[in-house]
Parts: C-alpha cells; structure tokens; sequence
C-alpha cells in the first residue's frame, strides 16, 4: 500500500502547486510582475514536457526549443497578419516583407489569417515534425546521447533557416509588432489578468494531466523502457512507438507554450528556437529533478526567476552567471535527482515516523501469516 | 508436430560462425535443457529464436510459422519469452509494477493509455509475487533485491507474460544451492503447461529439471537425449575436453 500511500503525497503536492500559482494574482497586484511569472510559468510547462520524454522515457531531447519556437511563430503569424493597417504594408503585407521587396503574402501566411489554424499550426507542426523524426530515430534504435546530438542538429538546422529567410521571416528580428489575441471575447493582452490565467492554467492540465498520464500502465510502460528498453522489447511492446509517443506529445506541449509565449513577450524571435534556450531547459529540468513534472517545472520558475532577480539587481550584475553555475554545480553533484529529491525525501521521513508508530500493530502480524500460507499452497 | 522447429540454422558474427548449421525441435510441454562448452552457441540459439540476432540462413519455425528474422515484439507476440543471462528487470519500479509491465496484453500504445487496472490482474499477480517469494517485495524497488531474488523478479515477469515457449539462459547463474533447488522446483511445476528451454551449466540443476538434454558443441547439436545416456557419450566427453565428465564441467 505504500505504492498508493506515496501518490496521495505526490498528488497533494500537485494540487497544492497548482492552487497557489492559480491564487497568486489576489496576493500580487502589478501588471508588470504578473507578466514576468507568467514567462516564469510558461518555462515550466516547457521544462515539465522535457520531463516527461527525458525523466520518465529516457529520450534527452536537446532540440526542445524547436518546438517552442514554431508554436511562438505560428502564433506571431496569426498575429501579425491583424496587426492595423497602418502598420502593415500594402495590401495587409507585413512589415517586413515590404521592406524585404516581397510583392505578395507567400502561400504558406495566408492560412494564418484564421486563428483556428494557427493554434493547430502551433501544436501540429511541431509534433509533426517530432513524429517524423522520431519515426526515423526511433525504429533505427537510436538512443542516448545519439539522440541528444540529432535532435540539437535538427535545432541548429531550422535555426539557420528561420534566421536566413528574413524575407518570410522576418529573420534576425522575428516578427514583431503584434496585435493581440482573441478568442471568446476574451483579449489576451500579454500584462492581464485573462493571459497569467491562460499560462497558469495551462501548467495545471499540464502537470495534472501529465501525472495521469504516468500512472496508467502506458506511463509505466515508459518508465520501463527508461530503465531496460531491451527487457520491454521481448515482452511483444513495440518500443519506437511507445517512444515516439512520448517524444511527440512532449513535442505538442512545447509547441503549445511557444504560443502562450508569444502572447506574453509580444513578439516571436529566432532566439526562442536557440541552442541556449534549449540548453537551458536542460538545465532547469536537471535541477528541480527531471524523475517529476513538477520537480522540472519547479526547477523551471526558480532558476529564471533566481536569474532574473540576480541579473536585475545592481549588486550581482557582475556577478550572477558565477552564482547561477555554483548553484548547478551544487544541485547536480549533492542531488542527482534534482531539489524535488529534498521533498521525497521530507515525505519518506514523516512516512517512516508513522510507520514505527503502526509496527506494532496486530494486523500487519496476521497479514503476514496469510502471505506464508499462501506460499505453501503455492509451491 | 514439433512446436520450434531450427533447421540448418547459421549464424556469422564478421566471418565467425557461431552457429554452424544447428538443427533442433522441441515439443509441445517439453522442458528442454541445452549445454555445452563455452562457446558452443546456446545463447546465441536462444538469440536466434527470440529474434534478437538475425541467422545467415536456415529456418525457424514457431508453430508451423517462420519466425527467423522477424522483430523481437512480433515473436514475442507469438508467445516466445525470453529471460537474459545477466538479469535484467525494471530497477527503477518497483516489483509490482514491473509485473504490471510484464502482463502484457494488450500491447498497443492507445489501449494502455486509456486501459483501466482490473482486478483480476491484481490478484494474479500477488499470486505470481507469491509463487517466486516475493510477495512481501511487492512495493520495494527492484533495485534493492538480492541477485537471486532479481532473477525471480525475472521468471515471475516472463510468468506473468504467460508465454508459451520460455527460453531461459542460465537461470540459477549466482544463486545459493537453496535458491537453486526452489528454481527446479518451480520449472518442474511449469513444465506441461509452458515448454521451456533453459541453457545451464549447473549440471546438478540440470539433473533435477531435464528430460531431453542437448548437447551442443563449436555451433552445431553433439549429442541429444537422456541425461544417463549423455552422461556416456564419448563425442560429449572429448567436447569437454580436459573433464573427463560432463559434470565436472
């Protein structure tokens, strides 16, 4: 029954997690940090979707930022494609087409007059793309590190072509100048209310549904592969699509939060799909514990947000890329399994506490003379 | 009709020969032991079966139905299991879940998304736990068991996959004289209802569980049948050369 026991402790931290983020807004009153823990929140939802494809299936997936950056992009398409007429050229053109020379919208911006199809732009490309690439990996049986090296090229590749078509592009400078999104008669300005509750709520499903997700047998399955893929083979799984599985849903709700990002930094640039950026998410998950989705999420709102408070403030202004690497450097050789660690290990103390309360107990006593007479019937 | 069927099976490892034209059947409810020197290809025969190596030429026939060559989930689909020479369970989960894992139907990503626990399946598998002395394991990682005990965890999953054809490769490899003599006796309880191959070097092991034994030698079967009869053979006998019997070997 510990199996149960220790679900219910994992669930309150969920559940908890996701009642103070969604509260937050009544403490804190102020647009612009409002703005900026919901950038904090949307890296959480990008670190939580490494998890699940590094931490529960294995698959370090370098090239993350990929899918963030073509969600952010194909919001930003959508976006721009309403921004005032004053602002675009001719004929609705974007900006930047008309001073790049383009005559005419390219076939490929025109669907993104209709946001429906943006938002399934935002999350289908993205796992598209993985699928396909999965595909290709996963039945070649590749693994580990290979995996990191193709997925980070597959990032360097798209970077480069994103960067070099200024023309439908936007290039270098991304595509800014946006209007603002709305849906429902909702506007979701990127300093209210409506859009921290967007970027909030999207890390509660995320967290919620993806801790479901690994208590079916599918999440074990995952795991299993994780530990022994080989094992998971000869028991008639077939392996590359339970490791596609996971490798593509990671890659729609990356997808899904390059969107929420665009809505709240107003812009889509090529430093959303950077090797940095991709990095980073590597980081953040290593750190909170990439075993947990929130452990990964956590790691995520904590070392941007120890970041941005370090880089802001005049005393560390010199300083706070050496602060930031000792932190790392602390974390990965004193806690492997991240800071989340610290909390399982808090919870295994109290358990071990209660159990030394309960030992005594007369029914444990009568369960294990019902396991002996079981195995004599048995054998 | 034989259940598995090798025929004129090779396998070339860069230009070595493992198997050099190995030509094996096994009945239906048989338990079917397969020793040799070192080197002589019986884990690669049960590799060959399983589907994780691919054979040069020759056939593999599970149930009338050529299996040589096909992917490992496919063949295990079929009902072939397969338990490794170096144990290898799930370490990270823990004894249930692994079983969990190891009651395989259905195989399909989406059904076990959306499958529900049933609790048949619950019950069966505290029945496996208990079968193979694992029961008060049940909620513990399989990394904090003993060798032994891992290679229970291992049996038991291929239990609760409930294959038809097991192949087992040394089973009893680092367990105590207790523990092996408690493998024989469950292999024997197993017998009939699966056919089992189990490759082993334990020649007192073998004794207790063996009906049919084949020998096999440099990638090809020696010699096949009783253990008394084996016992005598002179090819046997010089294959483990230096020891004079094949159970010093």
């Amino acid at each position: 029954m510990t199996d149960t026991n220790s679900m219910r402790w994992r669930l309150t931290g969920y559940v908890l997690f996701c009642v103070i983020i969604l509260v937050f807004p009544y403490i804190l009153n102020n647009d612009y940090l409002l703005n900026k823990y919901a950038r904090y929140l949307i890296f959480g939802v990008l670190s939580a979707a490494l998890s699940f494809s590094w931490g529960y299936t294995g698959i370090l997936n370098l090239g993350q930022a990929v899918s963030f950056g073509l969600g952010s992009y194909a919001m930003a398409m959508a976006l721009k494609l309403r921004t005032i007429p004053i602002q675009t050229g001719a004929g609705g053109l974007p900006d930047f087409m008309v001073w790049n020379n383009v005559k005419a919208l390219p076939w490929f911006w025109e669907p993104f007059h209709s946001y429906t199809f943006a938002v399934f732009a935002g999350l289908g490309i993205p796992m598209l793309l993985a699928f396909v690439l999965g595909w290709f990996m996963f039945r070649g049986r590749i693994t580990g590190v290979f995996v990191a090296i193709i997925t980070l090229a597959m990032l360097v590749v798209i970077n480069l072509v994103i960067v070099d078509q200024q023309k439908y592009t936007g290039g270098f400078n991304g595509i800014t100048d946006l209007s603002t999104f709305k849906a429902f008669g909702v506007g979701f300005d990127a300093y209210s209310l409506s859009t921290y509750y967007l970027v909030a709520g999207t890390l509660c499903v995320v967290l919620l549904g993806g801790l479901a997700i690994t208590r079916t047998k599918l999440g074990l399955i995952l795991q299993a592969i994780r530990d022994d893929e080989n094992r998971v083979r000869y028991f008639g799984y077939d392996v590359a699509s339970y490791q596609n599985f996971a490798f593509t849903l990671s890659a729609g709700v990356a997808g899904f939060a390059g969107m929420l990002y665009t809505l709240v930094m107003e812009f889509a640039s090529p430093t959303f799909l950077s090797v940095q950026l991709s990095l980073s998410i590597v980081i953040w998950c290593a750190v909170g514990g990439r075993g947990s989705l929130l452990g990964a999420a956590l790691g995520a709102i904590l070392v941007t947000g120890v970041q941005g408070n370090l880089s802001e403030s005049p005393t560390f202004l010199d300083t706070w890329m050496l602060i930031m690497g000792a932190i790392f450097i602390i974390v990965v050789l004193f806690l492997p399994n991240g800071l989340i660690s610290l909390a399982e290990k808090g919870v295994r103390l109290l358990k071990h506490k209660s159990a030394r309360e309960t030992a005594t107990h007369p029914v444990a006593g009568a369960a294990i003379a019902t396991f002996d007479s079981k195995r004599v019937r048995e054998s | 009709m034989a259940m598995l069927e090798m025929r004129d099976v090779e396998v070339s490892f860069s230009g070595f020969r493992a198997i050099a034209g190995l030509n094996l059947s096994v009945n239906q409810g048989e338990l079917r032991c397969l020793v040799g020197p070192n080197g002589a290809g019986k884990t690669t025969a049960l590799d060959v079966i399983c589907g994780k190596t691919r054979l040069a030429r020759g056939h593999v026939r599970y149930r009338d139905r050529e299996i040589g060559n096909s992917e490992e989930f496919r063949i295990a689909r079929l009902g072939v299991g397969r338990k490794f020479q170096v144990p290898s369970v799930f370490k990270e989960l823990t004894v249930r879940e692994n079983l969990r894992v190891g009651l395989c139907k259905p195989h399909g990503v989406f059904s076990n998304l959306v499958g529900r626990k049933s609790g048949e399946s619950a019950e069966r598998l505290e029945a496996l736990a208990c079968l193979v002395g694992l029961a008060d394991e049940l909620d513990h990682p399989a990394s904090w068991l003993s060798h032994g005990q891992t290679q229970w965890l291992e049996i038991a999953l291929l239990l609760a996959q409930n294959a038809d054809l097991i192949l087992m490769d040394e089973p009893t490899a680092g367990m105590t004289g207790a523990e092996t003599h408690k493998t024989a006796e469950l292999f024997n309880q197993l017998k009939g209802k699966h056919t089992l191959m189990v490759v082993e070097h334990d020649m007192g092991f073998v004794r207790e569980i063996g009906d049919v034994i084949s020998v096999m030698h440099q990638g090809r079967m020696l010699a096949e049948g009783a253990i008394s009869e084996i016992e005598r053979n002179p090819e046997v006998k010089r294959a483990y050369l230096g020891s004079g019997r094949i159970s010093d070997a």
